[in-house]
């Protein structure tokens, strides 16, 4: 193994019976699949990541820094991960998809992560294994799920996935952007982009107010005399006041917003037709539909039972163990870990603590004290950034904003100040993808 | 971030003062919840420990089966939680749920509402938004006619996500009522009604932009009646969120037409009707 890692070399005098307790009973069970045996290699834990996003990818490489002798296998069906962090940039012709595109040669070739491009299809936490898609089964003594979300289907009524193919969600990278992006380019001049905002939480609370802002930038360019509505289901989202101030100065009255007092509450969605009812009744159509639907923790969390009746995954804030399923850690937005948001940054963050809390559980250590850190980056335009950060530890046993940290944009910035914030979003996407895949887009 | 880190920290720590925006004043917390606590149960349930909800039960032994309050396990912004709450139990002939009362244990007032049902309010499930100022139990009372009395308790996290600053909006007092109706009913079936008004809910506790505590302005009551009979009424405090929104049930055994009307504690007044059409 080729890793530069010299703070993180197996401590001296670790002796075989430590690393046999630390590894637990898994060990003794017997291997399916045709892996060798972790000892084999010198090993001292097998780790199976699930998710290749930027928790998964995180928490893989991560934990090959922290102890090079760990079997650290990630499961990620997509050769090329694309982000969701810049994802409207693309929409509002700032960006290529091949600039917010990421793979995992960093992971394979400098960290020695093995890296399977297949699908996770089960989990037996009690065998402590994992069946894949290929047929093949993986055991371990640590599982980390990074599952990001999965679509509520049909929880808001009229939208499954057939609707998703006429009324993109876009809330997953991928083609779904690309689907949205090509109608926003088949769109008339003079037509209606409506956007559909869901209750909290949700993946990314700024995103559908970034979403309206590079759909105006574009609109300005190609489409003038087009309008962008924004439905909201709540009446207060993240950044609102920047937002707004900045959608008068760039676009003027181009987007419209409508939160829940004002029946911007969508309860019914006919994807055929373009148009959404909202509770009081009020039929709106659009020349451009995109639903960002109610969401829930990705499918794998379920078949491994770590989520609640809410659909997200309750964890233990010190760790990002399963507060219900025990050697399961979840990072990401599949997980409660509110104030923190639903955010790539946290997902990076959050898998730093797990990683770290498992490298220290295999070793029989209790976990470092954890904190995070966390901004959020939205574009307004090309050249007006605006942001939020905040800080987080352990308070009372909870995740909690440290008293003073972070912070919000100025509400009275220079043009120079918003444009400086633009630059340092790119500076940021460019720095939390080096630092998850290794890779500059 | 350098270049103005110490605006950012000034204007963060102004906007989370002046956009409390639905959280009641932050200043008045700690001093409240030991006078609202009785003191002969510290253990048990929330609704023991809680005065205001002593007074509703009385004498009786609350039910706890029955009395369902469906809330999240945490929110994000506690300017305006959703909350369903409603009677499950099945009741003698003749009886039926005749008050539904809400309290927040943790909020400088406890009370958030009372809801008060007829036979012509068909399902006793009512649905609002509510201020929740830090984390809590929220407890529900619920009594019959014939005296029967439920009670039950949930707890939830409030936390405001740091993505999750808000804006300020102060609205106008009692304008755009909203009324969603169905289409039709059938005869004594109950069918859902919602209804929406803008209204700041503006709680006498908070401090306006000038330091100045803003005055109380809330909406203290709101009736409907079919055809002159009440249905339902709901008596309202601060703690139920700003453009109070309540979803509830009437189950009319013939068409006629419903009155809904807000009333606040200015004396102003909003009204709208609707058919109600029973086929």
């Amino acid at each position: 193994m080729s890793v530069n890692s010299k703070p993180f070399q197996l401590r001296p005098g670790v002796s075989r019976r430590q690393v046999l307790k630390g590894i637990g009973a898994a060990s003794s069970l017997p291997l399916i699949g045709g892996f060798a045996p972790a000892f084999a290699s010198g090993s001292e834990g097998r780790v199976v990541v699930i998710g290749g996003g930027f928790g998964g990818a995180t928490a893989a490489k991560y934990l090959k820094r922290a102890n090079p002798n760990l079997a650290v296998t990630l499961v990620e069906p997509a050769q090329t991960f694309y982000t969701c962090p810049f994802s409207n940039l693309y929409l509002g012709g700032l960006r290529e998809m091949s600039k917010i595109a990421h793979g995992y040669d960093e992971l394979r070739d400098r960290f020695g992560v093995e890296v399977l491009h297949t699908l996770a299809e089960d989990i037996d936490p009690d065998g402590h294994s994992v069946r894949l898609a290929n047929g093949d089964t993986l055991q371990y003594d640590k599982l980390v799920l990074s599952p990001g979300i999965d679509i509520r289907w049909n929880a808001l009524e009229g939208y499954d996935e057939a609707a998703a193919e006429l009324a993109p969600h876009a809330w997953k990278a991928g083609p779904q952007t690309e689907l949205l992006r090509s109608q926003l380019e088949g769109m008339d001049d003079g037509g209606t982009f409506v956007l559909v905002a869901p209750e909290n939480p949700f993946r990314c609370p700024p995103g559908p107010y970034e979403r309206a802002s590079m759909v105006a930038h574009y609109l300005s360019q190609h489409k003038p005399n087009s309008k962008v509505l924004i439905l909201d289901a709540k009446d207060n989202f993240s950044k609102q006041g920047l937002f707004t101030s900045g959608w008068e100065q760039l676009y003027g009255d181009t987007i419209e917003w409508v939160g829940l007092s004002g029946d911007g509450r969508v309860t019914r969605v006919d994807a055929d037709n373009l148009e959404v009812e909202t509770e009081f009744g009020t039929v709106h159509r659009a020349d451009v539909l995109n639903v960002v639907p109610p969401q829930k923790a990705g499918w794998i969390a379920e078949r491994a039972g770590v989520t609640d009746d809410s659909g997200w995954v309750p964890v233990k804030p010190e760790t990002f163990e399963s507060q219900q399923v025990a050697d399961i850690y979840v990072v990401g937005d599949a997980t409660v870990a509110a104030p923190m948001p639903k955010s790539g940054f946290c997902a990076n963050a959050q898998a730093k603590v797990a990683a770290a809390a498992i490298v220290s559980a295999l070793r029989g250590d209790s976990p470092p004290e954890p904190y995070w850190s966390n901004t959020c980056y939205s574009l307004i335009g090309p050249e007006y950034g605006i942001s939020v950060a905040g800080v987080y530890r352990l308070q009372d046993g909870v995740i909690a904003e440290v008293d003073g940290s972070g912070g919000l944009s100025p509400s009275d910035a220079s043009p120079e100040i918003r444009q400086m914030e633009a630059e340092y979003a790119v500076g940021w996407y460019n720095a939390i993808c080096q630092d998850t895949w290794g890779t500059e887009a | 971030m350098p270049h103005s880190f110490r605006h950012m920290t000034l204007s963060r720590r102004r906007l989370l003062r002046s956009s409390a925006g639905g959280l009641l004043g932050l200043g008045l917390l700690g001093a409240v919840p030991s006078l609202l606590f009785s003191p002969a149960a510290l253990a048990g349930d929330a609704w023991q420990r809680l005065e205001a909800a002593q007074q509703v039960i009385g004498d009786a032994t609350p039910e706890s089966d029955g009395l369902t309050l469906d809330l999240p396990h945490v929110s994000e912004d506690g300017s305006a939680v959703a909350l369903t709450v409603g009677v499950e139990a099945s009741l003698d002939d003749g009886d039926y749920v005749e008050s539904i009362h809400l309290f927040a244990a943790g909020n400088p007032n406890p009370e958030v509402a009372v809801f008060h049902l007829t036979p012509l309010a068909g399902k006793p499930e009512v649905s609002t938004r509510v201020r929740l100022n830090e984390t809590q139990q929220v407890v529900a009372v619920a009594r019959s006619a014939e005296g029967k009395v439920w009670a039950t308790s949930r707890e939830v996290r409030i936390t405001v996500s740091g993505c999750l600053m808000r804006g300020d909006d102060v609205p106008e007092a009692l304008s755009n009522p909203r009324v969603s109706v169905p289409g039709s009913f059938t005869a004594g079936q109950p069918g859902e009604i919602r209804t929406l008004i803008t209204h700041p809910m503006e709680t006498g506790l908070r401090e306006g932009d000038d330091g100045e505590t803003l005055p109380r302005h809330i909406i203290e009551r709101f009736k409907v009646s079919v055809d002159g009979d009440t249905a339902f009424e709901a008596e309202l405090h601060q703690s139920v969120s700003a453009n109070p929104y309540l979803r509830f049930h009437l189950a009319p055994e013939r068409s006629g037409e419903a009155v809904f009307e807000w009333h606040d504690d200015t004396g102003e007044s909003a009204r709208e009707t609707s058919q109600l059409n029973v086929s």
